[in-house]
């Protein structure tokens, strides 16, 4: 099954793809059974972190283990390193991933999971299960049964387990979830750090915060689809003029909505009741003027919140 | 940071037979070996209570208790837990995303699986023997557990490669296949591991020949024909490991 191959360098002006790609995926279509899991999406990862983003369901997943030959592609192609991990056995020695299952296998400690991996890795020099870790700061739990761990001390354990392979392309999903904020720091310096060794990072999160602060390249996904991509500054401005509804209930509806309309912030109001539904692409402008335009008309705000502010709803908006 | 590839080859071998005795028997799993093997015994006491001669009573029961339930039930928890388990659990990449040959890996699964399983049958189908009081058995009893296990840890481990409800295929195949279909017909019971273990059996210790059935290889080419199974099977394991979708557990 052959795909068409990526705009060539020179003319390659998307931000989806980079210069010098290790992972490649082109038009790569995934089903099961009836739903479409990934649909048709191309892009590149080259070495430093790549954030990848979406809601959940939105096919983050289905890509990382499709890029890792975990899944068949149905249509289109993965290459990792110019190879495809399907067929090629031999790529996963440059190839590890972080699985966001929490299984981790029974009865192991994360010391004999390591060791495990370093074996079927053909690893000679066994302080390296050391060093992985110690990276993960897991050296005080290393020989503690893992049936026990927290999520988070899973995940790092799983992430002591795919450092020891020294990979090249390194596939994170979803790593943070369950970490405490000082682990969530450590760990995003390690990404960092990785990335900034050479490696390719794919690290995927539904929150765009944790992103930025290891990312500097982000792609985002949405229904399986490609929805943006860009540096993460980009991708933030593209969600800020995001149009959003705010829900605003307060003592004389009609009257604020009449004091609205107009402003610059403000793209359109409706008036249900007690209700007022105020749309803009402006919110911060707007949490200005609302409290401003009550005051003035004697009005008391029993309830402002956003309707549709979830990033869930972000996205959808992005792939309008 | 790390030298890869420096390790005599068959250390990742050495590894994932290390990794199925130590990682893929949790102990609920244990629990489902141990009550059929207790069950292997009261059967040998049962086969005593009968009264008659010790030899004829203990085949008999061995026929139809040891060699149709206990052995494939034994053998499916194991099968089931060396890897079909494993892929649903979502623990099986680490061992898949490692630059090992499948056949190493469905091997090594099957090496694993088969020890625990053989040295729990063999030990069991043994006592058994020894309580219904016909000690001339127990080598021949035990050859059958062995060689019954081994192709029916491989028999699971390839439907562990092809399906994703290994555990209910697996039951389909020792309740429908092997005791409904395997009882009626000949060319069933052929590749079945119960019958053919139970032909092993019956040949070895030389008990009545209205025991063996008709149709069906006896004691050494019984043996030959559940390894036959078992290496046809691991055959067609590391070819089906190779397409594995490993979609995880919350799939």
């Amino acid at each position: 099954m052959s795909a068409p191959a990526p705009p060539s360098s020179g003319a390659r002006q998307d931000p989806a793809f980079v210069d010098e790609p290790t992972v490649e995926a082109r038009d790569v279509s995934v089903w099961f059974g009836q739903k479409v899991a990934l649909s048709e999406l191309s892009c590149s990862f080259g070495a430093g972190v790549t954030g990848l983003l979406g809601p959940n369901g939105a096919g983050k997943t289905t890509l990382m283990r499709a890029l890792c030959g975990m899944l068949p592609v149905n249509q289109g192609q993965v290459l990792v390193t110019g190879r495809d991990p399907r067929r090629d056995r031999s790529v996963h020695r440059h190839l590890a991933i972080v699985p966001e299952d929490e299984a981790v296998p029974r009865g192991l400690t994360p010391r004999q999971l390591c060791e495990y991996v370093a074996d079927l890795h053909r690893v000679d020099d066994r302080r390296v299960v050391d060093w992985a870790l110690d990276t993960v700061e897991m050296s005080p739990a290393a020989d503690r049964s893992m049936d026990g761990f927290s999520k988070g001390m899973r995940q790092r354990a799983k992430v002591a387990a795919a450092l020891v392979k020294n990979p090249l392309v390194l596939v994170l999903d979803e790593p943070l979830n369950g970490a405490d904020p000082v682990q969530r720091h450590h760990l995003i310096s390690l990404f960092t750090r990785l990335g900034a060794e050479g490696r390719t990072v794919i690290v995927s999160s539904h929150v765009l915060n944790e992103v930025e602060a290891m990312a500097e390249r982000v792609i985002v996904i949405v229904r399986g689809r490609l929805a943006a991509a860009g540096g993460h500054r980009a991708i933030r401005d593209a969600m800020d003029d995001v149009p959003r509804q705010v829900l605003v209930r307060s003592t004389g509806a009609r009257r604020l909505a009449a004091a609205l309309v107009g402003h610059e912030a403000v793209g359109g109001v409706r008036v249900d009741g007690d209700d007022l539904v105020v749309s803009t692409t402006r919110a911060i402008d707007l949490a200005v003027a609302l409290p401003r335009a009550a005051r003035d008309l004697g009005v008391r705000l029993t309830e402002v919140r956003p309707l549709d502010d979830s990033l869930e709803s972000l996205f959808r908006e992005l792939v309008r | 940071m790390t030298a890869t590839g420096t390790l005599p080859a068959w250390r990742p071998f050495a590894a994932v037979v290390r990794y199925t005795l130590r990682a893929t028997m949790p102990g609920r799993r244990w629990i489902g070996v141990l009550v059929p093997c207790v069950a292997a015994v009261l059967f040998g006491l049962l086969a005593r209570s009968e009264g008659g001669v010790p030899d004829q009573a203990f085949a008999e029961m061995a026929g139809v208790a040891l060699f149709g339930l206990v052995m494939p039930v034994t053998c499916l928890v194991v099968g089931d837990a060396v890897l079909g388990a494993e892929v649903r659990a979502g623990t099986f990449s680490f061992t898949w995303l490692s630059p090992v040959p499948t056949w190493q890996i469905a091997l090594g699964r099957w090496v694993g699986g088969t020890t625990i399983a053989a040295g729990c049958l063999g030990v069991a189908f043994a006592a058994s023997a020894l309580v219904a009081g016909a000690a001339d058995q127990v080598p021949s009893v035990v050859v059958a557990a062995v060689t019954g296990a081994a192709a029916y840890v491989a028999v699971f481990i390839a439907i562990g490669c092809v399906a994703r409800r290994a555990a209910a295929w697996s039951l389909a195949f020792v309740f429908l296949v092997e005791r409904l279909l395997g009882a009626a017909l000949d060319g069933i019971a052929q590749l079945s591991p119960s019958w053919l273990a139970r032909q092993v059996h019956v040949d070895l210790a030389d008990v009545p020949v209205d025991l063996l059935r008709d149709g069906v290889p006896q004691g050494t080419g019984a043996v030959v024909r559940l390894a036959a199974i078992s290496a046809v099977l691991l055959v067609l394991a590391s070819r089906r490991l190779a397409h594995l979708r490993l979609s995880g557990s919350a799939d």
